[in-house]
């Protein structure tokens, strides 16, 4: 026996690129269903862990997917309510309201308007710096820092949502006071701003001129001379001087989180919003989420039907090698016949080769398998949560 | 001897009780404590007088300062982001509430109860700028504790925010109220009395900050725009010579004692002047009671 395995290890050895690639083709036919599953656990524990934190949303009437996607991953806004609505939530005394105004992008990344105990109630502290205090100022979530490459102190002007609307209103000049420590959620890849600058950002509020250099911009507005590049930027001299039309109930945010101050309170907010045909509506972001997640497991339970013939063709695949290796493999057999070896002998050498390249596809495979565990997280974290 | 010898034995342990209780005692008061700001004297005075020394009470605006036009600096409001508890007048007292980032759950508007008794501010400046065209920069009158009726709805306001966050503090917080009202109420009836003497005396005001006051306790005020140690241009005494045609006005209240000059150049023209503090900020000595019980000695004087 022990001949055997030494015979078909030699054997094996001196074939090493056809083994190592039959023992690969294996490996990863028993580790990609595992891995694959590995992922959606993983995508689906992140998913969940966020929408738990999340107790109740509160925002306009249409896709509950949407909403949720909104104003947990900071996707495009579908619409938008007025910040009455965290006003009566406040009112009712069941829950706190904590608006979100995920409307605007800024160099390719989430700008969103919150009020700071937003910050509180998700846990983020600033790493460096500090958060918001004055109109103006923004905070990075710790990779939107990474990729911005900018520090506290660092101005990053936003994004006009409309370069060719020369009437429209000139981009801020964000001033970054703090970058908040890494929390592996989409926070990381989002600018935090007060509610009010996102209001200011969209030409609700303004300031005026208090004195040569302070104002509205640092270059002149000079539409007629093509200098789109004019901002408005909130200086010590002007801060005072910044103020809104209107009544700040009106103005938009794109949901609401309600924190519940018990579940009683929950089921009675809740109750407040029963009407399909009002402008706004209530979700639980979890029973949304696991909603989400339904169709994923779905996509998980098409793969499985899919990679199970898929697997089936490539064990046959490698059957055929097999075969086809034998009788490429025949004058070499006969040898072992005329050398004084029994049939059973052969058959002996042949099983021990398969349970060898069986070993190692087991071996690569669990190694494969490891690996996406240990590195799933941060996989998800990456491209499926941000 | 013996019972020197048994106290040795059993002081530790009488220590140790006397400071379990204490502990005890601090721990169903509520600690830990809570860090109130609130943004004039005083609402920062009946939060003194409600919580007691169960929690820290800060008064951001530097002394002298008027709180109504203070402006708090970024480190200003990262300190005032770390209170458990931010109490505002409203009314648009709070002129840089727009411009700061503070935390809406821990914020309480105190005059919110009585919002749609706010007096609204005539002749505001109208402007245009913006897409938004012509629009007045309108606002409330602020100085709304002076009527001591809505001062107690403030007082009731501050102790219901306590409370909401620390309902342990409930019956302390109850009972301290009850005092603070009486003394709202004393310095009401007190006011109405004074005034009931001659509700048609013409007075005027330096300043307008008075609104409350002579809404609720029916004062015959008009109100020039002066500051006690700024001697008005020649146009304002002409405007005030105006006004007197046909409000023949005897006094004038001040928020602060005038600067002498102008006391003097009033008193030629047959106007005394009295000091009637708003008691915005922190006063030098004494507090808001002592103060506003000062206003009334001084006003009497007027309705003498």
């Amino acid at each position: 026996m022990q001949h055997d395995f030494y015979l078909a290890w030699r054997y094996l050895r001196h074939n090493k690129i056809r083994s190592l690639i039959l023992a690969a083709c294996l490996a990863m036919i028993t580790a990609l269903p595992q891995a694959l599953h590995r992922l959606l656990d993983e995508a689906e524990r992140w998913m969940s862990a966020r929408a738990e934190a999340t107790p109740l949303l509160v925002g306009a009437q249409g896709s509950a997917a949407d909403l949720v996607l909104n104003a947990l991953y900071f996707t495009d806004a579908p619409a938008f309510i007025s910040m009455g609505e965290a006003d009566r939530i406040a009112a009712t005394g069941w829950a706190d309201p904590l608006p979100v105004y995920a409307r605007f992008r800024v160099r390719g990344l989430p700008l969103v308007g919150v009020t700071t105990d937003y910050f509180e109630f998700r846990g983020l502290a600033p790493a460096e710096g500090v958060l918001p205090a004055l109109l103006g100022d923004c905070v990075l979530g710790a990779e939107a820092a990474e990729r911005l490459k900018l520090a506290p102190g660092d101005v990053l002007p936003t994004t006009p949502e409309n370069v060719f609307d020369l009437a429209g209103v000139h981009p801020l000049k964000l001033k970054v006071v703090g970058i908040l420590a890494k929390s592996h959620v989409p926070d990381d890849r989002a600018v935090f701003v007060d509610l009010q600058t996102a209001w200011v950002i969209e030409g609700l509020g303004h300031g005026h001129e208090t004195g040569p250099g302070a104002g509205r911009a640092d270059a002149a507005f000079a539409p007629l001379s093509g200098d789109v590049s004019a901002y408005t930027e909130i200086t010590p001299d002007n801060l005072a001087s910044f103020h809104f039309h209107g009544d700040p109930a009106d103005f938009p945010i794109s949901a609401v989180i309600a924190v519940p101050r018990d579940v009683r309170s929950a089921a009675l907010l809740r109750g407040r919003y029963p009407d399909s045909e009002a402008k706004t509506q209530i979700v639980r972001p979890l029973d949304v989420t696991r909603s989400l997640l339904q169709n994923i497991f779905r996509i998980g339970a098409l793969f499985d039907a899919i990679l199970l013939p898929l697997g089936a063709a490539a064990l046959l695949m490698v059957a055929l090698v097999f075969a086809l290796s034998l009788r490429l493999r025949q004058r070499e057999i006969e040898t072992i016949h005329l050398i004084g070896c029994s049939p059973l002998t052969v058959v002996r050498l042949m099983a021990a080769e398969i349970a060898l390249i069986a070993l190692g596809a087991g071996t690569l495979g669990l190694v494969l398998v490891q690996a996406v565990r240990a590195g799933a997280a941060e996989f998800v974290r990456h491209f499926v949560i941000a | 001897m013996f019972i020197s010898f048994s106290w040795r034995r059993v002081a530790p342990y009488v220590l140790f009780l006397t400071v379990a209780a204490t502990t005890g005692q601090a721990s169903a008061a509520g600690s830990p404590g809570l860090k109130i700001v609130a943004a004039n004297y005083p609402l920062a005075y009946f939060a003194e007088r409600l919580a007691g020394a169960r929690a820290r009470v800060v008064l951001p605006v530097p002394t002298g300062a008027d709180p109504a036009f203070w402006q708090p600096s970024a480190e200003t409001v990262g300190e005032m982001q770390k209170a458990d508890l931010i109490l505002l007048n409203g009314a648009g007292y709070e002129k840089w509430l727009p411009q700061v980032s503070l935390p809406r759950l821990r914020l309480a508007n105190t005059s919110l109860a009585f919002r749609n008794a706010y007096l609204r501010i005539e002749n505001a400046v109208v402007h245009s700028h913006g897409p938004g065209g012509r629009h007045a920069h309108e606002g409330s009158a602020f100085t709304t504790w002076l009527d001591f009726d809505q001062a107690g709805k403030q007082a009731q306001a501050v102790a219901d925010a306590i409370v909401r966050k620390r309902p342990e503090w409930k019956s302390v917080v109850t009972g301290n109220l009850k005092p603070l009202l009486d003394d709202l109420a004393g310095l009401d009836a007190e006011m109405k009395q004074t005034v009931a003497a001659d509700f048609r005396r013409p007075l005027l005001a330096s300043h307008p900050v008075y609104q409350y006051l002579a809404r609720r306790y029916g004062l015959n005020l008009k109100s020039v725009h002066w500051e006690p140690d700024e001697m008005p241009p020649a146009a304002e005494w002409s405007a005030l010579r105006g006004l007197r045609a046909n409000h023949s006005a005897r006094w004038m209240i001040w928020e602060a004692q005038p600067a002498r000059e102008i006391a003097a150049k009033l008193k030629t023209m047959g106007i005394e002047s009295v000091v009637f503090d708003p008691c915005a900020n922190r006063p030098e000595d004494g507090d808001f009671l002592t103060v506003m019980k000062r206003n009334m000695e001084e006003l009497k004087t007027a309705y003498r």
